[in-house]
This record gives C-alpha cells, sequence and structure tokens, in this order.
C-alpha cells in the first residue's frame, strides 16, 4: 500500500503540488490524469525518491518511502529514458539493470540472474530483441525492454510514467493490455496518462490531479464533470459513446 | 646503456598510452572528455605549487587535482551551477594560478615545455614502476567495478534509481582518473593527454560493438601508437609525445574507412 500525506512540492517558490492525501492499496490499476503541467510526473518521482521531500510523508508498506525504496525493489518506467543509441549495449544488458540491486558490488550477474532476465523480456514481449544493440530498437520495442527492467526485479509495484508516448496508438492498446495481465498477476500499478480512452479501458482506479486531487475514484465513476473540473479549459469532452 | 635507456623511454610510452587508452572508452561513452582536458590543465597549478614549495612534485599536483575534481563536483551540485562552467572556471583559474606562482620565482629554471608537451624520455626507473603500477590498478578498477562503470556510463539516473552505488562509483572514477592525467603528465604533458583519453576510444568504438572488446581494442591501438610514435619520433627526431598522438589520429582516420556501415 502507498499513502501519501499532507504532500506540498514547491519550485521556486511556486506550488506545484498542494495538500495531496492519496492512498493506493495494493493491487489496484491506477491511472493518474490531468493536465500538462498538473504535477503528474512530480508526484510518481517523489514517490520514487527521485525528488527530495519537502513537505508531508509518503509511505510504502507503512514504512517511509525511502526506507522502503533502500531494501526492496521498485519497478519504474520513466517517460523518456535518456540514452546514447550508439551505447554499446544490447537490449538484455539494460534489462539486466534491474537487478543490480540484487548483485554484490563488483559482482557481475550470474547465469540465473541472466535467466530472470530473459524470462521478463519472454513476459513483456520482446526477447527477439534480447541480444539486438539498443541503437537499432524502435520506441515500442525499447518501451518494452524498459518495462522487462521494471519487472525483472519481481517488484510488486511498477509505476510509469506515460507510457504511451513513444508507442503508436495500436501499440498503446497493446502495452496496456500487457500491463493490465502483469495487474491481473499481482502487482499494483500507478500509471501517468494523458489517454484518458485508453486508461478508462484498462484502469480500475483514475486519480484525477490539477496541482490539487479532484478525486480518486474507481474508473467507472469518474465522469465528465470530474475531467471538466481536472482539465479546466484545457479538455472539451466529446461524447464519443465509450 | 643506450639501449636500457631507450626501453625504458618505450615502456614508458607503452605503459602510459595504454593506461590513458583503459579509461578512454568511460571518459568517450560519458561525454566527460572535458573534464580530461580540464584536469590536466588544472594539474598545472599543482606543479606550480610543488615547485615553488620545493615539494614533490606528483604527490602535491595529485593530491590539488583531486581535491579540484572533488570540489567541482560538490559545488556544482550545491549552488546547482551548470558543471561545463564550473569546470572552465576552475580550469582557467588554475593557470592563472601556476602562472603567478612560477612567475614569484625570481630563479627561472622552470621547463615548462617539458610540462606542456610531456618528454618520455625523461620518465626514470622509479616512474616506470609507478606507470607499472598506475596501469595494473587502472586495469583492476576497470574489471572489478566494470558493471557499476557500465551502468553508469548508460545512465547516471536510472543507474541510480536501481541503486548501482553511483556516487561511490563515480568519485573512485574521477580519483582514478585524476591520477591517470597526474602520473601520465611527465610522459604525455598537460596539452596532449586529453588527446589520448579520447583518441583510443574513439577508433575503438569504430571497430567494436561490445564494451569489453572496445576496451582491449582501445589499449591496443594506444600500445601501436605507443611503439610507432616512438619509433617515428627515433628515427626522425620528433617530440615523442605528439608524434604518438599524430599516429592515434591516423589509426583514427582508418577505423573511420573500415567502420561497418550503419
Amino acid at each position: 500500500m502507498i499513502r501519501i500525506e499532507d504532500l506540498n512540492y514547491y519550485i521556486a517558490g511556486n506550488p506545484i503540488l498542494e495538500d495531496i492525501q492519496l492512498e493506493i492499496t495494493d493491487q489496484e490499476f491506477v491511472a493518474i490524469i490531468g493536465p500538462n503541467g498538473a504535477g503528474k510526473s512530480t508526484l510518481i518521482k517523489l514517490i520514487l525518491g527521485l525528488l527530495p521531500l519537502q513537505d508531508g510523508k509518503i509511505w510504502i508498506d507503512d514504512i517511509p518511502h525511502l526506507e522502503w525504496l533502500s531494501a526492496h525493489p521498485m519497478g519504474y518506467l520513466p517517460q523518456r529514458e535518456e540514452y546514447d543509441r550508439r551505447f554499446p549495449a544490447n537490449a538484455l544488458d539494460i534489462v539486466m539493470l534491474g537487478l543490480a540491486a540484487e548483485t554484490k558490488l563488483g559482482r557481475s550477474f550470474t547465469s540465473q540472474q541472466r535467466e530472470r532476465g530473459i524470462e521478463a523480456m519472454h513476459t513483456t514481449g520482446c526477447i527477439d530483441q534480447a541480444f539486438k544493440p539498443i541503437g537499432g530498437l524502435s520506441g515500442g520495442e525499447m518501451q518494452r525492454v524498459l518495462l522487462a527492467r521494471a519487472i525483472v526485479g519481481g517488484s510488486k509495484y511498477l509505476i510509469l510514467d506515460e507510457p504511451e508516448s513513444s508507442v503508436d496508438q495500436p501499440g498503446v492498446q497493446d502495452f496496456f493490455a500487457l500491463l493490465k495481465e502483469l495487474n491481473m498477476q499481482g502487482r499494483t500499478i500507478i500509471t501517468v496518462s494523458h489517454d484518458l480512452h485508453t486508461v478508462s479501458a484498462y484502469c480500475n482506479f483514475i486519480v484525477c490531479l490539477n496541482r490539487r486531487l479532484h478525486c480518486h475514484n474507481q474508473a467507472e465513476m469518474v465522469n465528465a464533470e470530474l475531467i471538466q473540473k481536472t482539465f479546466g479549459k484545457a479538455v472539451r469532452l466529446i461524447d464519443k459513446g465509450y | 646503456m643506450l639501449y636500457f635507456f631507450l626501453i625504458r623511454a618505450l615502456l614508458g610510452a607503452i605503459l602510459s598510452s595504454v593506461s590513458l587508452a583503459l579509461f578512454s572508452p568511460f571518459v568517450t561513452l560519458r561525454r566527460v572528455s572535458y573534464l580530461g582536458e580540464a584536469l590536466s590543465h588544472i594539474a598545472f597549478a599543482g606543479i606550480a605549487i610543488a615547485f615553488v614549495l620545493g615539494l614533490h612534485t606528483q604527490a602535491v599536483t595529485l593530491v590539488f587535482v583531486m581535491a579540484v575534481a572533488l570540489a567541482i563536483g560538490r559545488l556544482s551540485q550545491k549552488y546547482k551551477l551548470e558543471e561545463a562552467n564550473t569546470i572552465t572556471i576552475f580550469l582557467s583559474v588554475s593557470m592563472a594560478l601556476g602562472i603567478i606562482l612560477i612567475s614569484l620565482r625570481k630563479v627561472y629554471t622552470f621547463d615548462l615545455a617539458s610540462y606542456l608537451f610531456g618528454n618520455v624520455l625523461m620518465v626514470s626507473t622509479s616512474d616506470l614502476i609507478v606507470l607499472g603500477v598506475l596501469c595494473l590498478l587502472s586495469l583492476g578498477f576497470i574489471i572489478f567495478f566494470f558493471k557499476e562503470l557500465f551502468y553508469l556510463s548508460y545512465n547516471f539516473e536510472m543507474a541510480g534509481f536501481y541503486r548501482v552505488p553511483v556516487s561511490l562509483v563515480n568519485h573512485l572514477f574521477l580519483a582514478m582518473l585524476a591520477a591517470n592525467i597526474v602520473i601520465n603528465l611527465k610522459a604525455a604533458g598537460i596539452i596532449l593527454v586529453s588527446a589520448q583519453l579520447i583518441l583510443p576510444a574513439s577508433t575503438a568504438f569504430n571497430l567494436s560493438r561490445k564494451l569489453p572488446s572496445m576496451i582491449a581494442v582501445s589499449a591496443i591501438v594506444a600500445a601501436v601508437a605507443a611503439v610507432g610514435g616512438f619509433a617515428m619520433s627515433w628515427w626522425l627526431d620528433l617530440p615523442t609525445g605528439a608524434a604518438i598522438v599524430v599516429l592515434e589520429f591516423i589509426l583514427f582516420l582508418i577505423s573511420l574507412l573500415l567502420r561497418p556501415k550503419q
């Protein structure tokens, strides 16, 4: 369970997140939606310990989040991974980073660990790319490689930042179907998204965020009015019947 | 006697080039080649301090360069400065400090040229032992921390997220890089040392696709250039460091022609 209490976050004195109270229970598949600049990425980076907490508390399984993160694997898929396409690594090498935490300093990975890497690539459907150089992978293929890295450590949590941003539309549906499968296997998934149509089809819970929390509801209870309130004038909802 | 002198100088050239070449792939992949350039110039102030105070040049320079390398990292982080700017500031100020300190000595006995361009013929037997130890330490460091250095070079932030001890390994990397630069100054020179940090890996990247083989190719390129450059300097009466750098550049051009099509 992830619990966020009285969270505020400022950049140069400007509030980015205000008074966030949020509880995500185990095995939920949660989408955080909101307009650009709503603080969605900031919120997940705070949960992941990638940004320092300024005000408030985050608990993971009732342990302060940084303490929990220093002792447990956590799955994370960044919005855009910075890397040099000529970097001399194949896809499996990148997946193996997900097991670095459980490997002692100066030790290389064991063959059992490499098997786990291969298995994770099977699960995310990118096994054919395992020994290809990363420079030759498409956006969608790299996305699945990074997802394999996020799950290989066996984390019960999987946090994704706009996974649809580097995949084309049919690819997005397949990717969310895969996430749903991972969720059904018992993982708690939190994804930031812009794609209301897709998240409403796959996620159980939707968190509407625009600096403040507007709602945290079951997906089917999130209606047009709430979304309008979250996105403000940035969105005009057109009823397409879904 | 001449034979011994020549062998010592040749070994000095090889060890110096190879130890720099071992770091070359990481310096290039992490895009910190300007740091190598800066540290070699920062060393000039260290040399000047040792010269003015009459202390051991290499020891003082090593401590000075390591301290500045760590200070650059700390200052950039603490005051949110652009690292490239901080490095340039330290580079220029170190050169200025060095020039002032040397000018304070009334009797001008400082052989500036040999520090700027290096002189492998000045390498003594004890220097050779230090170079040998440095080469072995560099090799050991890279083999032991290979996994960590690999991920650090791939993406520093993500390596840190997946709990690779990035800060520790990065500090060790900077310390080893500083040691490599300072100890190689006598043989390679302030101006030329950074070329030997970039060229071998640039050549290796054109010929190999895996990091371990890149490191090996980088070291081989450096060794070949060292032997070739040494021979050129002997027969054509050229400065050795410059001949090695030119030869490394020629090998780089050849590797461009041999590069497999993308």
